[in-house]
Formats: C-alpha cells, sequence, structure tokens
C-alpha cells in the first residue's frame, strides 16, 4: 500500500522542475520573449468628446497594427489599453494608477483635455513612465508641470493661435473683437492671438467673456455687431463653439466681419451644418485634404481608409496615431524599452508620419510642426467629408513656440 | 441564525475592529490597489455624509465643498507653502471644517428640500470661488504636484508611491475616523442626534439645543469629509476642480443611500459597490452609467433600507 508515496526517482524531477521554473533567469527570458509593449490610453470614451476620442483609438489601433505587422520588437508585439478617463481628471488619475501599477503599461499616450493631461502627466512623471499627450495645453510645456517624461506630439494653443492670428490679421484687419469660453483653454488661445498680433499693431475692440456650456449668445452678439469688428474669434470648442457660430451666421455678422476660431473641429463643422460654418477660418493640426499635397498623409488616410470601411481620420485622430507611432518607434531605434533611452530615441527622432516633417524640441519634448489654417465652405463639394479648404500652411518653425527661457526651462 | 447570535453580538460590539480588519484584506478582492484607496477615501466621505444624512436626517446637497476645501487646503499647503504632508492633512481638515461652520450656520435655518437648496447654491459659491482663484488653485487645470513622495515615520521611512504603502496609511486615517464616528454615534450627543432625526420637537421638548446639535452634527460630518478630500489629494497627486461639482455631491448620496443610510459601515458598502461596478462595466461597455442606473433603482424598489442595511435587517429579523 505505498501508492501514495513519492518514488525517489519522481521526487528528483519535481524538485529539478521547481527549480527550473522558479530561477528568474529562466523565467526573464521567457518574459522577453512573449512580453507585449503595453501602451496605456487614457481617452473619454464617455462624456461631450466620445467621438473625438473614438477617432484617437481607431487611429492608434492602426499605428500598434503597422508594428505588429512588421514584426514587432525582438518578437514582442505592441497592446494598446483603452481606458475611458469619462473627461474628469481625477479618473483620468486613477486610470492611469491603474495602467501604471496593474497593467505595468511601458508608456501612457493619450488625453483629450488640458486638465486631464496635466493629470495624467502628475501621475506619470512621478513614477518615471513616458507620457505623450495628444491635446491642447501651453501648461504642460512649462518648466513647473513639465517633466523629461513628458512629451506633447499635440499642437498647443500658442501656436494654434499664433498661427491662425497671423494669417488673420494679414489678410482680413487689425480690429479685433473676441468672444470666449470663460476657462483655460479661452484664456490661453486670447492671450496666443494677443501676443501674435502685436507684430501686426492689432486692437483689441473687446474681449467678451461667456460662461462654459452657454446655449444662447444674443447677450453678447449685439455688442460685438456694434463694434463692426474686422475679425471675430470665438475662443471656445465643441458645442458652444457650434451654438455661437450658427447664432452669429443668423444675426447676420458674416456681412461685416469675418469669423474665425483657433481649432476648426472635423466634427463640430458636421455637427454644425455647411451653412452657418461657411467662410468661418480656423486652425487644425490635421484635415485630410492635406494628402493632395503631403505623402505621408496619403499614406495615413489610405491606412484609415481600409481598416475602417472609408472613413477619413479626423484631427485629433491624427494625433493618436502620431503619439503612438513616435513612441513605438523610438523603442525600436533605443533597442529597449528602458524609459531613458527611449526618451533619447525620442528626443532624436526627425519624422514625418501623417502631415509632414516634425520633431521634439528639446527643452520641453513639444512636437515643432505645421499649423494648417482652414476655411469651412459650403460650395463644389465632393462628398460629405470634403468640407474645408485649406488656405495656408505654416511651416514648422521654434520661432512659432514660446521660447524655452519664457517657460522657466534652464537649458 | 439562531447559533451565530454570539458571534454576530460579538462583532457588533467591535464594529470598528471588525470594519478594519475587513478593509486591511479588503485589497486582495480589489483588481488593483489605486481603486481600493478611492474606494476607502469615498468610504470615509459617504461616512462623513451619513452623519448628517442617516444620523441626522439632514440631506445636504453641498458635501461636495467639504471633499474639495479638504483637498485644495492640503494641496495648497503642500505646493505653494511646502509644508510637510501631515501638517498638510490637518490644514485641509481645518479648512473643511471652517467653511462647514460657515455653511452649517447658514443652512441650518432651512430645512427638507430648502436646507439641500442651501447646501447646493452655498457649494456652489465655493466651488466658483476656488474656480477663480486661479492662482493658488489653477482652476480648470487643477491644482497639480501633491507630491508625497516618503513619508519619514520617526526614521521609519515608508515609499508612499508604492500602492500597497498608500493604501495602508490612508487606512490608518480611515481606522481613526471610524473610531471617531463610533465614539461619537455611541455617545449621548448620538443619542440626541437621532433623536432630532425622529421628531425634532419633541427633541427641543426633552431641552435639547436642537439648532446647536444640528450645527454640531453639520460640522463634524464636514469635518470627516475633510479629511477624506485631503486623503484624496495625497493619493492622486492632484486637485481636479471637478472635486467641488454638485456632482460629486450627488455621487455621496448615491452611495450613502446604495450602501444604507443611517447604518456603520453602510457607506463603505455603497462606495464599493458603485466604484467596482463602474470599474467592471467601464471596460466592458461605453454604456456603464445604464448599468449603475438599473442597479441603483432596483435597490430603491427591493432594497429601501440599502444593501447593508438589508442585511442587517434580515440579521436582526433572523435573530429573533
Amino acid at each position: 500500500m505505498n501508492n501514495f508515496r513519492i518514488s525517489p526517482d519522481r521526487r528528483r524531477v519535481l524538485l529539478g522542475a521547481a527549480a527550473a521554473a522558479s530561477s528568474p533567469f529562466w523565467f526573464n527570458i521567457a518574459r522577453a520573449q512573449s512580453d507585449p509593449i503595453k501602451i496605456g490610453f487614457p481617452v473619454p470614451l464617455t462624456g461631450p468628446f466620445s467621438a473625438e476620442a473614438q477617432g484617437q483609438e481607431r487611429a492608434a489601433q492602426i499605428a500598434v497594427r503597422e508594428f505588429n505587422d512588421a514584426g514587432g520588437f525582438k518578437g514582442r508585439m505592441a497592446e494598446l489599453l483603452v481606458r475611458d478617463d469619462k473627461l474628469n481628471a481625477g479618473e483620468a488619475a486613477t486610470r492611469t494608477l491603474e495602467l501604471i501599477e496593474k497593467d505595468k503599461v511601458n508608456f501612457v499616450v493619450g488625453s483629450l483635455s488640458a486638465a486631464v493631461q496635466l493629470s495624467v502627466n502628475n501621475v506619470t512623471k512621478a513614477r518615471k513612465v513616458i507620457f505623450n499627450s495628444i491635446s491642447q495645453s501651453d501648461t504642460i510645456n512649462e518648466a513647473s508641470d513639465w517633466s523629461p517624461y513628458t512629451f506633447h506630439e499635440a499642437l498647443n494653443p500658442h501656436m494654434t493661435a499664433g498661427a491662425v492670428g497671423r494669417y488673420l490679421f494679414k489678410n482680413f484687419g487689425k480690429r479685433v473683437a473676441f468672444l470666449t469660453a470663460d476657462y483655460a483653454y479661452g484664456h490661453e488661445m486670447v492671450r496666443g492671438f494677443q501676443t501674435a498680433g502685436k507684430a501686426f499693431g492689432v486692437e483689441t475692440l473687446a474681449d467678451i467673456r461667456h460662461p462654459l456650456g452657454t446655449s444662447d449668445f444674443s447677450a453678447f452678439l449685439p455688442r460685438i455687431q456694434a463694434l463692426k469688428p474686422d475679425i471675430l474669434i470665438l475662443c471656445n470648442f465643441g458645442r458652444d463653439l457650434v451654438n455661437s457660430v450658427k447664432q452669429a451666421a443668423d444675426f447676420g455678422i458674416k456681412s461685416t466681419t469675418r469669423i474665425a476660431t483657433p481649432v476648426l473641429l472635423f466634427t463640430a463643422r458636421l455637427a454644425g451644418g455647411a451653412d452657418a460654418f461657411d467662410g468661418v477660418v480656423g486652425g487644425a493640426s490635421f484635415y485630410w485634404g492635406l494628402e493632395s499635397s503631403v505623402p505621408s498623409a496619403r499614406a495615413f488616410n489610405d491606412k484609415y481608409r481600409k481598416a475602417y470601411g472609408g472613413e477619413v481620420p479626423s484631427d485629433y485622430g491624427a494625433l493618436g496615431y502620431g503619439g503612438v507611432r513616435t513612441v513605438l518607434t523610438a523603442v525600436r531605434n533605443a533597442g529597449t524599452t528602458e524609459a531613458d533611452k527611449v526618451i533619447a530615441a525620442l528626443r532624436a527622432l526627425k519624422y514625418d508620419y501623417y502631415k509632414g516633417p516634425q520633431y521634439y524640441r528639446a527643452c520641453d519634448h513639444q512636437s515643432v510642426q505645421s499649423v494648417l489654417i482652414l476655411r469651412s465652405k459650403s460650395k463644389n463639394m465632393k462628398d460629405k467629408n470634403d468640407v474645408f479648404d485649406i488656405v495656408s500652411i505654416e511651416q514648422p518653425g521654434e520661432g512659432n513656440l514660446r521660447s524655452c527661457a519664457e517657460l522657466g526651462h534652464k537649458a | 441564525m439562531e447559533a451565530f447570535r454570539p458571534q454576530v453580538d460579538f462583532i457588533a460590539r467591535h464594529r470598528v475592529a471588525a470594519v478594519v480588519v475587513f478593509l486591511s484584506l479588503f485589497p486582495l478582492l480589489v483588481p488593483y490597489q489605486a481603486l481600493a484607496v478611492n474606494i476607502l477615501i469615498f468610504g470615509l466621505y459617504a461616512m462623513g455624509f451619513n452623519i448628517l444624512f442617516g444620523y441626522t436626517g439632514m440631506l445636504s446637497f453641498g458635501h461636495a465643498a467639504f471633499l474639495g476645501t479638504g483637498s485644495y487646503g492640503a494641496g495648497i499647503a503642500i505646493v505653494h507653502l511646502g509644508w510637510p504632508w501631515y501638517v498638510a492633512i490637518a490644514t485641509g481638515v481645518a479648512a473643511a471644517t471652517a467653511v462647514g461652520m460657515v455653511v452649517g450656520f447658514l443652512a441650518i435655518r432651512a430645512r427638507g428640500i430648502y436646507f439641500a437648496m442651501v447646501t447646493l447654491a452655498l457649494a456652489q459659491c465655493v466651488y466658483y470661488v476656488f474656480f477663480q482663484a486661479e492662482t493658488y488653485t489653477g482652476g480648470e487645470n487643477g491644482l497639480r504636484g501633491v507630491e508625497v513622495g516618503v513619508i519619514d515615520l520617526f526614521g521609519w521611512r515608508l515609499d508612499f508611491v508604492d500602492p500597497t504603502v498608500k493604501y495602508y496609511v490612508v487606512l490608518a486615517f480611515v481606522a481613526f475616523a471610524l473610531w471617531f464616528v463610533s465614539r461619537v454615534l455611541g455617545s449621548p450627543f448620538g443619542a440626541v442626534i437621532e433623536t432630532v432625526r425622529e421628531n425634532e420637537r419633541r427633541a427641543q421638548a426633552c431641552g435639547y439645543d436642537v439648532a446647536r446639535t444640528k450645527l454640531v452634527a453639520f460640522v463634524i460630518s464636514a469635518a470627516l469629509c475633510g479629511l477624506a478630500g485631503t486623503l484624496r489629494a495625497l493619493h492622486l497627486s492632484i486637485v481636479p476642480i471637478d472635486s467641488l461639482h454638485y456632482l460629486t455631491s450627488g455621487l455621496v448620496v448615491m452611495m450613502c443611500l446604495l450602501g444604507g443610510m443611517g447604518t456603520f459601515f453602510g457607506p463603505f458598502v455603497g462606495a464599493a459597490t458603485l466604484l467596482l461596478i463602474e470599474e467592471t462595466f467601464t471596460n466592458l461597455t461605453r454604456h456603464w452609467q445604464l448599468i449603475t442606473g438599473v442597479v441603483f433603482m432596483a435597490c430603491v424598489l427591493f432594497f429601501p433600507r440599502g444593501i447593508w442595511g438589508s442585511i442587517l435587517h434580515w440579521i436582526r429579523r433572523e435573530g429573533r
């Protein structure tokens, strides 16, 4: 009755197996071969910007697929871990902690609001994880928030407003009125326009602030109409922009005044309709129509169309693609996923992935890139996506960014 | 159930110890520590709220003001004044208590729905004060840089960035708060606030100063919510402006109702349920709010006492 006794041979085998299994050496080799490169991707899948966030996710998936189809990195595949930050800075911080502590992500890319990206950045920099932000903010470049682990693939308000301002003041006049959403985004944009306007001797007739989420602008518009400015700049976003553009058009402001906005979103234009937006000028980091002149834009659009049944990528979507692809390319160039070496590789990167040449500036890791100036059209549209004319492209240049010293960086 | 009577009684007698033991093991049940810390913090927030709502019978719709003031108080102390973390916690709690005193003083004159509206209005005032004081609070961007890297405890150095360490440090504060609340509820004052809830006129007729009782309950509640706020600032290392938003005030009402108002452990159950549902479904579907809504409605319809309240009721009935 010694069925339950383990024979000496078997015991030895078991011991050996246990030793092999527990050896950290073996374990590491197994890990290195199969461990995916994880990229955390917090974006506001629910809430008012969910359409934009879906565009970001879809485009980012293309960058991941592309990387994996090319064999990954030493057999390691990339994986995108998409999380809903609900457009809430507190939720975003929790989600980022989850991504780092539980999922052990190698990098974080994403976000779609100034407050959310600053909160994600705050969590990643304390844990020495690279974060590539793909939404607008001036503050993230400043020395107090920035860290060597912080990269900013998106435009910032200073660049956008500067480029749009320079185009507007050159072409439409120098008497300007602002209608501004009363929060950081609006204030930063106004500051950007006024800085750019100094060189032109621009006169600010009025800077009217409206609360976030205003639906009725009829109290503000007659005042603006009476001032008869050359340009009315709407420094607001999303639904506020759509409502104010529609009502300004109804008031007939367009007959005397050119309406402009710092960020002319593809989705806002689709929501607002061709007539209301007709002739409105604004900036963008990307528009799919760029493909007629930029080969990398065509290549990116084609990949996107193929993956999503003929749809074209949005502006924020393109940022998702660019933000993920630069990080993955840097991993390949660095030959490791170690943060410090990937940072060096990112800093050395000169890339052209979807909109022409770009690179990260050394002092604040802001992506130096072109800014498109778009004008909304209502005639001669080839299809439903053909909504803008690209009237000007401001070429990349560090002169259009705030200087490193101004941001508080030493170097 | 009758067989377990002594055990149940034993736990009921040592409710603080029982809750602390449970919460010490809690991280093992939760997918990740950052969520566990959130549950602790919101549990504490709901417990503070419960003193006013569940025990004194006053429904406030402005408790985000105290959570937020606590957060900003601690955050500003660390970011702008460079004070050590323990002073920052004291600052946050003191600030929330002060705001609680002012809001309470003005609000307790009203009753029922009017009380809720007054607290909501005053909380909105607090929101705009912090929103406009951009130099100190960061305004829309929120306050960043509330970093506590290492906690030096009489030569014993704790790495606060480590999620497990962070959980147990926060738990230490929550355990203190639990003991404090249990002590308050067990005291004659605890009996008085419940009397006020049950029958205000009678309490008055018995010679109790109802207005002062309400004010003290309000301030204690604000201080506990403030403590939750300071811990949240340290946990997230930021203070989002949303923490003062009226939705945050609404959230705590929901947590309290879901867990069981007027029960000692209910708020934690409510916070855990709500956050775990959100956590589970947010990765599966974009419509996670729908599921939260259905669960909430089901609770209101079938368990009006809340989850924990129903369990307690069931144990008591079985025991009889």
